[in-house]
């Protein structure tokens, strides 16, 4: 089992290379530049910006640069589009952001997924089963894009129950101010605020419920119908033993691999999400710097990313051993 | 924290101090207009895309300005009509040739930190925004004011002292400039121009634009800047004119989404929302009077005809650009496509620039009917009509109001004129490639003035102009605008040169921008007639409601 572990995470690094050089092929291809817009400056102003930012090297030059940058010092760069900040900066703001939402999407996903694709499986065929495979179809049907406006009508503009963006601090601030909703002073320091993060989680985590809880009660159907429950069941153990003890472990196993990258995409953000709940989270730098050319940023983001994917089908693999007896490293 | 705390206390020790308040039924009362003050003088604004810099040598958008603005003060500012007002300097002097511009800076202006604002700050300012290794894309600024020397420093080719700015005394800034130019001091409301503190800046290198770092000299200092979602500002207890500042605090919100600004600002979470969707003025004028304001914007949009060689026959001739921009219904696409408080263009030149008067265009003053029977002629005697039709591709980047306006001139061509017409939009920065590079037939344009002269704008007609992506060649128009640099008054010049520009349709002028926003019944004094949109939080204040 190490030694598998340290296999994948050796292999890990070659893959990062291969990816580091394709966005450098991809980024150099696309035509255009981070710098001049629409009334490009005077050549000797470009002159300078380009000489700041190593762009007048060749490009092996600067590719071989920003990775020893990246390896020895961890520095992925300045930002081009926003001259006061380096990537890391850019990172470090809107990471945490992303982090928080993603994982409570993620939770929330998993919990409410999982609940209702069992329920529809071992009920199948019934009210219960219906209802939550409607559930599951419009959830899915229905885009984020549309849905976060769709909640901040109703729940700011109607309902003025919930801010309709911003982040101030997030989930966990220093102390709530009179008047917050849904914020809880922690008797031993510090204050739990969940009012701006209610909008970004319900967004964020609908698809990806509506995806865990059709894959849960395809699979937990099959695994009802399989041997070794109908043994169970003719031992005559109780339903609540049968399912918890030995149908929802094998029943995960698709799941969870479904959860991997899924989790990767919920924690690095949305860009449907950060620009409608204004956030400020990493999610809208996606897009925002392959726009603006900003190739630190892009190159930041995409490590970032094919770093925690990496990471996280590693732990999804481990999680398999785990579950399933039959698999071995 | 406690720095904020503390700044608070010592403005309200302040206001008390110097009773600059009035004080009736528990409101303040505004000095001029007598308004009585909401108790809190606090707003909240939002902004689309997050500041690519505030560091005034680097600012290079519009909203970011703006805060620049409020952090920092120039030699001269501005008033609510765009007039400009004494700043950190009380007044200056010209030389007779107009060539040499002495201002005299007061002596009560500080920075937040407390040292005195100083003519070697201003000095540094503008060397560090011209100094090769700061690297600013707005060090081009410089050259348009014409500063002894700008382009030879910027280029690394002169020393920093070579700029034509100097500091006799403390208290005097020198200008030296290479042509007379009326508007210059206007020029120096801009945050190119603006002050530095050299200590800071050394101190803290890149990151001394944070707000644990940065000192500066306006209204304002920065508070709090979350990048990708708030900037804050609050009052500068050290502003020379702290105590007829009203305004204690500002917050600029990031909003990517207009509509969702939009939203915000209806559920009362904003004050201001700077970038309303152009298409929405209509309907929000109806639904909220008084609060949708539709601005004149000193922009132009425009359509480039490839000239060069790489561009196709038909447009090298003049009757065929000159039917496209005949057949082109201007009022339709201001009235019923954007329907935002735009206006037909005949001219590049925006028509609220300071002493313009359109020169007379004949085209202007026809009716569409007559246009178009014109249009008509014009291509038959070019030799296309319905057996030979022409075929045009527009190129526009992407957006859904250039399509829309794509669409209706394609139509208007197709049908005045029997034009087949493709439309192409390609993303941001592989259009200005391809506009760049003369990889096109039609391609959508737009300008912005700099400053509030028509020269901002007929400047761009000029066959060196590096924005002439159309690529012709006038010598008239060239020799005219050389003739401007020195004339007395430049104004009949202009004029000739947007009339050439007009009669040879080198390009196809389409309509002047005007600006939508949304702006809260109790924010007063909001700029409406400040054609470059600037303002400034210090002349603003929150009435109280009734």
């Amino acid at each position: 089992m190490y030694s598998f572990i340290a296999k994948r995470l050796a292999i890990a690094v070659p893959t990062l290379l291969i990816l580091i050089i394709f966005s450098f092929i991809l980024m150099f291809a696309a035509p255009g530049g981070p710098f001049g817009g629409e009334r490009p400056p005077p050549a000797a102003v470009l002159a300078n910006i380009e000489a700041r930012y190593g762009l007048d090297q060749p490009y092996i030059v600067q590719m071989f640069s920003y990775v020893k940058n990246v390896v020895f010092h961890f520095d992925f760069g300045p930002s081009f589009q926003y001259r006061d900040r380096t990537v890391n900066d850019v990172i470090a703001q809107g990471f945490p952001v992303t982090l928080t939402y993603g994982a409570w999407s993620a939770l929330v996903a998993v919990v409410v997924g999982v609940s209702l694709g069992v329920a529809a499986a071992i009920r199948q065929n019934t009210w219960l089963d219906y209802l939550a495979v409607g559930i599951t179809i419009g959830a899915q049907a229905l885009p984020n894009f549309v849905m976060a406006p769709m909640l901040v009508l109703l729940f700011t503009l109607g309902l003025g129950w919930l801010p309709g963006g911003g982040w101030s601090g997030g989930l966990l601030i220093d102390a709530c101010d009179a008047g917050d909703r849904l914020c809880f002073n922690n008797p031993f320091g510090g204050a739990v605020r969940f009012d701006y993060l209610i909008l970004p989680v319900i967004a964020l985590s609908t698809s990806y419920m509506a995806s865990i809880a059709r894959i849960t009660r395809s699979s937990m159907l099959e695994v009802m119908n399989s041997n070794f429950i109908r043994t169970a069941m003719a031992k005559g153990l109780p339903m609540r033993r049968v399912i918890f003890r030995h149908a929802l472990k094998p029943a995960l196993l698709p799941v969870i691999s479904y959860l991997g990258p899924a989790v990767v995409g919920m924690i690095t953000g949305s860009v449907v999400v950060d620009v409608a709940f204004s956030t400020g989270g990493i999610g809208q730098f996606f897009v925002n710097s392959a726009f603006s050319r900003d190739y630190a940023v892009i190159m930041g983001i995409t490590i970032l990313v094919g770093a925690l994917t990496i990471l996280f089908n590693l732990l999804v693999d481990v999680l398999y051993a785990w579950i399933d007896p039959k698999i071995r490293y | 924290m406690t720095f904020k705390t503390k700044l608070l206390a010592s403005t309200a020790a302040l206001l008390i101090a110097t009773g600059g308040a009035v004080l009736a039924d528990g409101h303040a009362t505004h000095p001029d207009t007598g308004v009585a003050l909401a108790s809190d003088q606090s707003f909240t604004y939002s902004v689309l895309d997050d500041f690519p810099s505030i560091d005034p040598a680097l600012v290079e958008d519009v909203e970011g300005a703006s805060v620049a603005r409020d952090l920092f003060e120039g030699l001269m500012t501005e008033d609510a009509t765009g007039t400009v007002q004494p700043g950190v300097a009380t007044g200056f002097e010209v030389s007779e040739d107009g060539l040499t511009y002495t201002f005299t800076l007061r002596e009560n202006a500080k920075w937040s930190n407390g040292d005195p604002v100083v003519a070697g700050d201003f000095v540094y300012g503008l060397q560090r925004a011209a100094n090769p290794e700061t690297a600013s894309e707005y060090a081009w600024y410089l050259e348009v004011m014409g500063v002894e020397n700008a382009a030879a420093v910027t280029a690394g080719e002169m020393p920093l002292d070579a700029l034509g700015i100097s500091a006799p005394d403390d208290f005097t800034v020198v200008y030296k400039i290479d042509a007379p130019r009326p508007y210059f001091p206007q020029m120096t409301t801009f945050p190119t121009t603006f002050p530095q503190h050299r200590a800071t800046i050394e101190a803290h290198g890149d990151e001394w634009t944070r707000a644990e770092n940065m000192v500066s000299n306006g209204a304002y200092v920065l508070s709090d800047y979350v990048p990708a979602e708030k900037l804050v500002r609050s009052r500068n207890a050290m502003y020379w004119d702290n105590d007829n500042t009203i305004i204690e605090e500002i917050t600029a919100l990031i909003i990517n989404d207009s509509n969702q600004a939009l939203t915000r600002y209806l559920a009362g979470e904003i004050d201001v929302v700077m970038d309303v969707p152009a298409g929405q003025f209509p309907r929000l004028n109806t639904e909220y009077p008084g609060e949708a304001l539709s601005l004149p914007s000193s922009c132009t949009y425009y359509y480039q005809f490839n000239q060069s060689d790489s561009g196709p026959e038909a447009l090298k001739d003049v009757r065929v650009r000159q039917a496209l921009s005949l057949a082109v219904n201007r009022d339709i696409i201001t009235d019923n496509v954007l329907a935002g408080g735009q206006r037909p263009s005949w001219t590049l030149t925006h028509w609220a620039i300071a002493g313009w008067e359109q020169p007379e265009i004949a085209a202007a003053s026809m009716t569409q009917d007559e246009r178009n029977a014109m249009a008509v002629e014009l291509m038959a005697e070019a030799g296309y009509g319905d057996d030979n039709p022409l075929t045009v591709e527009i190129v526009y980047n992407t957006s859904d109001s250039h399509q829309s306006v794509a669409v209706a001139v394609g139509q208007m061509w197709k049908q005045t004129l029997g034009v087949d017409v493709t439309l192409a939009n390609q993303e941001w920065a592989t259009f200005l490639d391809t506009r760049g590079e003369q990889n096109y037939e039609v391609a959508r344009s737009g300008w912005c003035a700099d400053y509030n002269e028509p020269s901002t704008y007929t400047d761009l007609l000029t066959s060196g102009s590096a924005y002439n992506d159309g690529k012709y060649i006038d010598a008239d128009i060239d020799a005219l605008a050389q003739e401007a640099k020195f004339a007395e008054d430049a104004m009949p010049l202009y004029r000739e040169m947007e009339q050439i520009a007009s009669d040879n349709a080198y390009f196809l002028p389409i309509y002047h921008y005007a600006s939508v926003r949304m702006i809260a019944p109790d924010m007063e004094n909001w700029p409406t007639e400040n054609l470059l949109q600037n303002w400034y939080s210090k002349d603003l204040y929150i009435s109280a409601s009734e």
